[in-house]
């Protein structure tokens, strides 16, 4: 069970979880920006001690000085650098997982983003959140070189280091004060990029029916407009991140004047030594890196918001099903509908029952896809109930209905892998049960059809496959995992007549030693083969009885036969 | 298995991307400009400050600081205005590059053959046009504009280390071979590195797009932490490398540190000797040791660049693999003889060894309405592919109105000849997107009229906003019959000569297939057709019935002369019909 998190949740959770890490990377990072910090004021003092004085024993030890510097800060950030990039890769996979925990939800996601704009959640906003782990171990690392730096400056010139100290907030406040419109457009920007990567996903998952009226060119254009949307977006934005960059640029450079002459006038005073002074400038000169940094600031962290965001929104989505708390006793529960409206059905009741074929012959598509949602639990009807044995459905954990019931819809993704890993995915079958059931789906004729056999590879969505292909597939699979009570929604739609009769012999023979089964279809094929018909028309129960019996009737012989 | 796109060679997406660049030339210019004038400013402050040095050490007036400082205040505002268009301009001239590439990307990978992209795999198509293109995107934000303005920054300002004394330039040139050292060590290192992390974030992205497609499907079968736990360990993989990589990063940002304090050494020592001779100021020695130091960032970021120039430099040599594909022939010719189709001869394997079809002849006149029929595996839908030209025959030739379907080339082919097969996609956008697919410049009334001849005026005035509804993954779902339905109003928009319809009907699910069938029918109306019909009804309809038996034709005729014959047909018509066989249906 998960409680959906604030954008300020998912944002933060990268820091807090990795607090022990973090409290080892900072320090480190935070040593490495002092270490930059310190190579100015040691370059002051091999100047005024060796180069100035133009001693060879105080000018090599000057330079020592500087070596260890440059040894402190280069290994501290090695390792403060390691642990904190470990600590952003841990959390950008833990948001990816999450995000796709969230996709493949048992109780499924009332979710309609593009797969193209999901798989961008997954990747590219998961490492833009996680980024902030290191943006902060950088901030604070800047802000402890002002810090340390302010309080070096006091020992040297108390006007100097209040000059700085109050010089260093404003300057920065001025750099934030533009960031929001850059954060904005930032936005707006990453918007528009994950437009067009949607629908340039889109267009690619498209490709046949698209080919198959040559719209590529019609196509190609219509990504051409959004990619262009896109470009002037982006244009838009770098103006602005150079307002910011130039607006750092003048900050610092003015501040540096500044500091140069009144450090000037003092030196020339007398209040300040020659090192002192080269340390000062140079110093100043440093600082507007870490006021750079801190200027940034709030424009990454922008854009890790809007990240955020958008992963706290998904995250936020309903389940589509209830789930209850429940478990059916007995061992193998039938399916019951009872008095059920819902949708275009209405008042239907049936049964499933052990080792029985149950067709139902349906008109209207609308209202068989209503019976599968029914019979899935992906659907509650407003009148009259489902019940698993003798549980509501809704009562009854995903799990447990589940292990009730196998609802095969009609369009099935087939992943990627061979024949054998398609049909028997965990490898549960004995090699005599995976002969039964690809004899009963006819799928042994697809295996047949490669050299390979059972290791003939697959390709994602099955399409190397055909659709009849895919489909005897589907029904291999779903014959596989020999459920209780399956539910099959035109498993023989794209198959030809000859093959599909020989599904329907194979499939009651198999399903009449494990369970019952549902064939929601208007196929005569099998119809005929079922034990028993239920005949429904404009969402009523019309008739019940066999294929044989009911054919007596015109009207169920000009609906089926047609 | 996988057959990925082609990756372009280093030459040539150099070439693209110079090419691109060049379309925009202002920009272009004004960003080199701009760049040489950020870099010009960078040089005056520290030589300022060594200039402020020498001032104090001579004890001179209060009023001798005020050049230095002033140059500084100018070198800060002239450089500010050149950062503002430095960057802004970069964006100018960059990204419409970027965003034609992507566009060329798309487009070839849109008119890839079918088979091709199926072998590629749709995720190699959308890692370019996503992650690829999002690299490079961020390479173009950050690693592009901190090339160029390192790369001003060092010659600037070694050029200022020389001026100061030949001899001090010549000790901070004494650093290069420690960072070329640095250099040699790391990217021989690190390109492998990145390619496997370029291949680890590629299977991610399947394992990601197969759990977000298949989702409804694994729930069914309860696999949903088996999809899981393969994006977790893609994730890992990928995770892994990253680790690696930035690993190899510190010990070569170690070497740079090493190359820093080296140089510093260097020019502080060169100093110190000079000065010693009074051959420089002291003011000259501290100047140069700043100037140095200034140089730790430009020289680091230049080297650092190499690094993302490695990881966008694949993305891009990706990306120019995709656009470097010849285009395809656009032009569409107009038939110049009767739209007779012609299937001489024609045999397949798509396996060498397993031949599929074999000799088979087929004469497809216009108008004519001709039903496929076959057990499945027999060959209908490879036939139907050959004869729509999307697979080209292992043996024989196909002719359209007397020209082989190569020598039309396949833009004219596709003009002419339409294909509906069972796969249904909805586009994302509004109905009137998707119809537009077929002809661009339609007319509602058009529209509207292609969608009543195919039934779907039933259903349109349930739609909230009829043709400017959004359908599909962010609007109004459609059902597959509709969707469908929706495609054959597409063939009615594009009007071809011949239709090929490869089941068709068939996602629709038997209880919806009759609507559908209709449909298929009206689209069909006027215009040759091959039919794929694995509902039989569809082949009693037909004029000519072809039944295909292992790749080979084995019947031909009208429903009622087969079924009379009492052969392969004849049974099939009976399996389908079932017990009422005996009974007439007209």
């Amino acid at each position: 069970m998960h409680s959906p998190r604030s954008a300020r949740q998912v944002l933060l959770g990268p820091l807090t979880r990795n607090g022990r890490l973090l409290a080892r990377a900072y320090p480190l990072i935070a040593l490495w920006q002092l270490g930059e910090a310190a190579v100015p004021v040691m370059i002051g003092v091999v100047i005024d001690q060796g180069v100035d004085s133009g001693e060879v024993t105080p000018f090599l030890l000057s330079l020592l000085g500087l070596s260890a510097v440059f040894l402190a800060f280069s290994l501290s950030y090695r390792f403060g650098g390691r642990i904190a990039l470990r600590a952003q890769q841990d959390e950008s996979h833990r948001l990816r997982l999450e995000v796709a925990r969230h996709v493949l939800d048992p109780r499924g996601v009332d979710d309609d983003r593009l797969s193209g704009e999901t798989l961008s959640l997954a990747t590219a906003d998961a490492d833009k959140v996680s980024f902030l782990v290191r943006q902060v171990g950088f901030t604070l690392a800047s802000l402890a070189a002002v810090i340390v730096t302010a309080l070096y400056l006091f020992t040297v010139d108390v006007t100097l280091a209040v000059l700085i100290l109050l010089g260093l907030p404003l300057t920065i406040a001025i750099s934030q004060a533009v960031s929001p419109m850059v954060a904005r457009r930032t936005e707006r920007e990453q918007a528009a990029i994950a437009g067009a990567a949607g629908l340039a996903g889109d267009l690619v998952q498209g490709i046949r029916p698209l080919k198959g009226i040559g719209a590529e060119d019609v196509a190609s254009r219509r990504y051409a407009r959004v990619s262009l949307a896109a470009q002037r977006s982006g244009i838009v934005t770098a103006r602005s991140w150079g307002y910011l960059s130039g607006l750092t640029t003048v900050i610092a450079g003015l501040f540096l004047a500044l500091v140069a002459w009144v450090a000037g006038t003092k030196a020339l005073d007398g209040e300040l030594s020659l090192g002192q002074l080269i340390a000062v400038v140079g110093l100043t000169q440093f600082l507007a890196e870490p006021i750079n940094a801190l200027g940034d600031l709030s424009a990454q962290a922008a854009a890790s918001w809007a990240s955020a965001r958008r992963i706290a929104d998904f995250l936020a989505t309903e389940p589509q099903v209830i789930e209850g708390e429940l478990v059916p006793p007995g061992d193998r529960p039938q399916v019951l509908l009872v008095g059920v409206g819902s949708g275009p059905l209405k008042d239907v009741s049936l049964t499933s029952r052990t080792g029985e074929l149950l067709a139902v012959a349906v008109d209207d598509p609308a209202a068989a896809d209503e019976l599968v949602a029914l019979l899935a639990g992906a659907k509650h009807p407003h009148v009259g109930h489902v019940w698993i044995g003798e549980t509501p459905l809704e009562e009854l954990t995903i799990a447990a209905r589940r292990r009730a019931v196998l609802v095969m819809p009609h369009e099935t993704y087939l992943p990627e892998g061979t024949l054998r890993s398609v049909v028997d995915p965990v490898g549960q079958l004995s090699p005599e049960r995976l002969e039964q059931v690809l004899a009963a789906s006819a799928a042994e004729d697809v295996v047949a059809l490669h050299a390979a056999g059972l290791d003939h590879a697959v390709r994602a969505r099955g399409s190397s496959l055909s659709g009849g292909q895919r489909q005897r597939l589907s029904l291999a699979r779903a014959l596989a995992a020999d459920p209780p009570v399956l539910v099959l929604h035109d498993p023989t739609s794209a198959v030809d007549a000859v093959t599909e009769q020989r599904v329907a012999a194979g499939l009651r023979k198999l399903r009449q030693e494990s369970g019952a089964t549902i064939v929601i279809t208007s196929s005569p094929t099998l119809l005929a083969a079922a034990d028993r018909v239920i005949w429904i028309r404009d969402g009523r129960v019309l008739g019940r009885g066999t294929h044989a019996d009911l054919l007596a009737e015109d009207a169920y012989r000009a609906a089926v036969l047609r | 298995m996988r057959d990925l796109l082609p990756i372009a060679s280093r030459r040539d997406t150099t070439r693209v991307a110079l090419r691109l660049l060049i379309r925009q030339p202002w920009a272009s210019a004004a960003t080199v400009l701009s760049f040489v004038v950020v870099g010009l400013a960078g040089v005056i402050a520290p030589y300022a400050l060594g200039v402020i040095v020498d001032v104090v050490r001579d004890g001179a007036e209060r009023s001798d600081l005020l050049p230095p400082v002033l140059a500084i205040v100018i070198a800060a505002l002239v450089g500010a205005v050149a950062a503002v268009f430095a960057v802004s301009t970069l964006a100018q001239a960059a990204l419409p590059a970027l965003a034609e590439l992507r566009e060329d990307v798309l487009d070839r990978a849109l008119h890839l053959e079918s088979s091709r992209l199926e072998s590629a795999g749709t995720g190699d198509v959308m890692a370019r046009v996503g992650d690829d293109v999002r690299t490079v995107t961020d390479a173009l934000d950050q690693a592009v504009p901190l090339l160029l303005g390192s790369l001003t920054a060092i010659v600037f300002t070694g050029g200022g280390l020389f001026a100061l004394d030949w001899r001090l330039g010549v000790a901070g040139l004494l650093a290069l071979p420690v960072y070329a050292t640095a250099l040699t060590w790391y990217l021989p290192r690190s390109a492998p590195i990145y390619r496997g992390e370029r291949i680890a974030q590629g299977e991610r992205a399947e394992a990601l797009m197969a759990g977000i497609q298949g989702a409804s499907t694994l729930r069914v079968f309860g696999h949903e932490s088996m999809a899981v736990e393969r994006i977790e360990h893609t994730s890992d993989a990928a995770r892994g490398l990253a680790l690696d990589v930035y690993v190899l990063l510190t010990r070569f940002w170690a070497r740079m540190n090493r190359a820093e304090l080296l140089g510093l050494v260097f020019v502080l020592t060169a100093g110190f000797l000079l000065v010693r001779n009074d051959a420089a100021t002291v003011g000259a020695a501290t100047a140069a040791a700043l100037y140095f130091h200034r140089l730790f960032n430009p020289i680091g970021g230049v080297l650092m660049v190499f690094d993302d120039v490695q990881s966008s430099g694949a993305s891009l040599t990706r990306l120019a693999g995709v656009a470097l594909l010849p285009d395809v022939d656009r032009e569409v010719r107009e038939l110049d003889d009767e739209p007779v189709l012609e299937i001489a001869g024609v045999g397949h394997a798509w396996e060498p060894g397993v031949p599929v079809l074999a000799d088979v002849d087929l004469r497809i006149a216009p108008g004519e309405r001709i039903a496929l029929v076959g057990a499945t595996g027999a060959g209908k839908t490879t036939l139907a592919a050959i004869a729509a030209g999307l697979v080209e025959p292992t043996t024989g030739e196909v002719q359209l109105a007397g020209r082989t379907l190569a020598e039309l080339g396949s833009t004219t082919v596709r003009r002419h000849v339409a294909v509906v097969s069972q796969e249904v996609h909805v586009f994302t956008g509004t109905l009137r997107d998707n119809l537009t697919l077929a002809r661009a410049a339609a007319t509602d009334d058009e529209l509207l009229d292609a969608l009543s001849r195919v039934g779907a005026d039933a259903w349109l005035g349930t739609l909230p906003d009829g043709l400017d509804t959004t359908v599909g993954a962010f609007g109004t779902a459609l059902t597959s019959a509709r969707a469908q339905q929706v495609a054959l109003a597409r063939v009615l928009l594009h009007d071809p000569v011949l239709v090929v319809l490869d089941e068709a009907t068939a996602e629709a699910g038997s209880s919806g297939a009759r609507d559908l069938e209709d449909a298929a029918l009206e689209v069909t109306r006027g215009r040759a057709a091959l039919v794929v019909a694995h509902r039989l009804t569809q082949a009693r309809t037909a004029d000519r019935v072809v039944v295909l038996d292992h790749g080979l034709v084995v019947e031909e005729g009208t429903h009622d002369e087969l079924v009379e014959a009492g052969g392969r047909y004849a049974t099939l018509w009976r399996a389908w019909s079932g017990p009422s066989a005996g009974r007439p249906l007209r």
